[in-house]
């Protein structure tokens, strides 16, 4: 292979993977929420991507009330509207379901509550991805913007090698990294943040604060919902997606979680980075249907070396 | 201040407390002693509002506290330092005790009890930035005791504080509460280690398998043949 040719798809294969991982880092962001600091086993976290993309999908196309911003800011405008309208789904779901198999309800059973949760959701995400199909149809879509199809060119910067800079996914990154700080901020340096860690940290010493344990989890719960919602918001401007798009990307986000470290808000950002990363630049050997066991290959020797995760640390007294 | 009436209590068909009453009145130091299962931490979890009785009242300050919910309970001057500290593992230090200091009537008085708070525990000072889940389970007490007090609490009620500790440092940990309570906070105890709980005590109780056997000032019980043969284990000579 020419040497130029193989820096240009080098270096676009990178990028790619940074633009796309900032994306997952987001994405992996609602589910450490719920999973990594609640505590929730949430199978049904796949279904909140797919639930942020149509959400975003009707706010924008065939005549939605996004439709006046036009094809350039419409798309992320859509996007972030995701977020609140899933936040209002995902409390509606755990107050009438999630509720009754976590927070304080199982707070010192035998299981926490997973083996529940882990029946519940799926039972969710299956009702969502079939009834998705009914309600939103079987024809694949996508949130149309000029911007996907055009790029910034950087260079040449060896020869004729040319980094390609996709302009949607930009923009999508920069929405999703500024998400994300807002998230992390608010988690790390407010009083509802601090609160809401709490109550994930012990439920019954969080109740003799006078803190209301069960509206924090159910906000917990929301806010990792539309998390993953905007970040599907995101994705929907440059992938066609149907109701079943969510079980392609539950395994990403969990593996993401993982490998960021347990219960840190970053580490899941940076999970969920790594996890794209690796994700675009083994296309460069590898075709795409290994894309998703290059993801396992280096899941699994980050955590043979690095067990709590990137990020993880261990709260207990050794 | 707090008035228990007739409190019982069950577990799933086991009884937990039978007719308890107990009164704690402003700037008292009380105390409730009785051996393992009597049903201490049981009593103050109803009073926090955590298990639900099956009969009796608990006002505070004139409130029907069993209207409210537990976390309600706390927002009206309610602090209770659990047993086994339950500390906020994964938060730092400072982090516990401004979650101490979630209700409002903390938030107003934050500057003043966090003073007061290294003035007792000069260790949490120094360990502000460390995760709470990595101290010393005598450091673990103070930080649950310094975010029971930076509520502002009307009554602090403290959960076996000695429990698990060194005698050194349950030394230390006592010290400190008799002063939190010279300063004016009003305190309910559950001890395990009778004498010194009951040194400190304005007025005692003893619980015995869910029943109020024996109250009364420090005086008395020291005096009662029961309480000196089974807590302290002194024999009459």
């Amino acid at each position: 292979m020419d040497i130029e040719v193989l820096i240009e798809s080098v270096l676009n294969a990178v990028t790619a993977g940074i633009t796309i991982g900032c994306i997952y880092g987001l994405m992996c962001i609602g589910l450490g929420m719920i999973f990594g600091i609640m505590k929730v086993v949430n199978f049904a976290q796949g279904e909140l991507l797919m639930l942020g993309m149509f959400a975003s999908f009707y706010l924008v196309t065939g005549g939605g009330i996004l439709a006046f911003l036009g094809p350039y800011i419409g798309p992320f405008v859509g996007a972030m509207l995701a977020g609140p309208i899933v936040f209002l789904a995902g409390a509606f779901l755990h107050k009438f379901l999630i509720s009754r198999v976590s927070g304080l309800r199982t707070a010192g059973s035998i299981d926490d509550g997973h083996f529940g949760q882990l029946i519940i959701t799926l039972g969710i995400s299956l009702i969502l991805q079939n009834g998705g199909m009914i309600v939103f149809g079987s024809v694949p879509v996508t949130v149309q913007t000029p911007l996907s199809s055009s790029a910034f060119l950087l260079g040449p910067i060896y020869d004729d090698a040319t980094v390609f800079l996709n302009k949607a996914k930009l923009v999508a990154c920069a929405v999703a990294i500024i998400t994300a700080l807002a998230l992390y901020f608010t988690m790390e340096f407010t009083r509802i943040g601090k609160a809401l860690r709490a109550a994930a940290d012990n439920p019954v010493a969080a109740t003799y604060m006078g803190i209301d344990v069960d509206k924090y989890y159910r906000m917990a719960f929301g806010l990792g919902s539309g998390i993953t919602a905007i970040a599907g918001g995101l994705m929907a401007t440059y992938l066609s997606f149907g109701s079943f798009i969510g079980f392609d990307y539950v395994i990403i986000m969990y593996s993401g979680v993982v490998l960021g470290g347990i219960g840190s808000i970053m580490g899941a950002f940076w999970g969920g980075l790594t996890v794209g990363f690796v994700q675009q630049v083994s296309a460069l050997v590898l075709p795409p249907q290994l894309q998703n066991a290059a993801i396992f290959v280096a899941f699994l020797m980050i955590v043979l070396l690095r067990p709590q995760g990137l990020f993880g640390r261990s709260a207990e007294r050794a | 201040m707090l008035e228990v009436t007739n409190l019982s209590v069950a577990y799933g068909g086991l009884r937990a407390l039978t007719n308890v009453s107990l009164t704690v009145n402003q700037g008292q130091f009380v105390t409730v002693v009785g051996p393992n299962g009597a049903g201490k931490s049981t009593l103050f979890k109803t009073i926090s509002g955590v298990v639900k009785p099956m009969g009796g009242t608990i006002t505070f300050l004139g409130d029907d506290l069993l209207a409210l919910s537990a976390a309600e309970r706390a927002h009206r001057g309610i602090a209770h330092v659990p047993e086994g500290r339950q500390v906020f593992k994964t938060l730092t230090v400072r982090e516990n005790l401004e979650m101490g200091a979630y209700p409002k009537t903390g938030r107003a008085a934050w500057a003043r009890s966090l003073d007061r708070i290294h003035t007792l525990f000069p260790i949490l000072a120094e360990r502000a930035q460390q995760m709470a889940g990595t101290l010393s389970g005598g450091e673990q007490q103070m930080v649950a005791i310094g975010r029971g007090l930076a509520s502002a609490p009307k009554l602090l009620m403290l959960d076996e504080p000695s429990m698990g500790l060194a005698p050194t440092v349950t030394d230390t940990i006592f010290e400190r509460i008799s002063q939190i309570h010279t300063d004016g906070v009003t305190v309910l105890l559950v001890e395990q280690r009778v004498a010194e709980a009951l040194e400190l005590s304005d007025h005692g109780y003893v619980l015995e398998t869910g029943h109020m056997v024996l109250e009364g000032p420090y005086e008395t019980l020291m005096a009662d043949d029961r309480v000196r043969k089974s807590y302290l284990g002194l024999t009459e000579d």
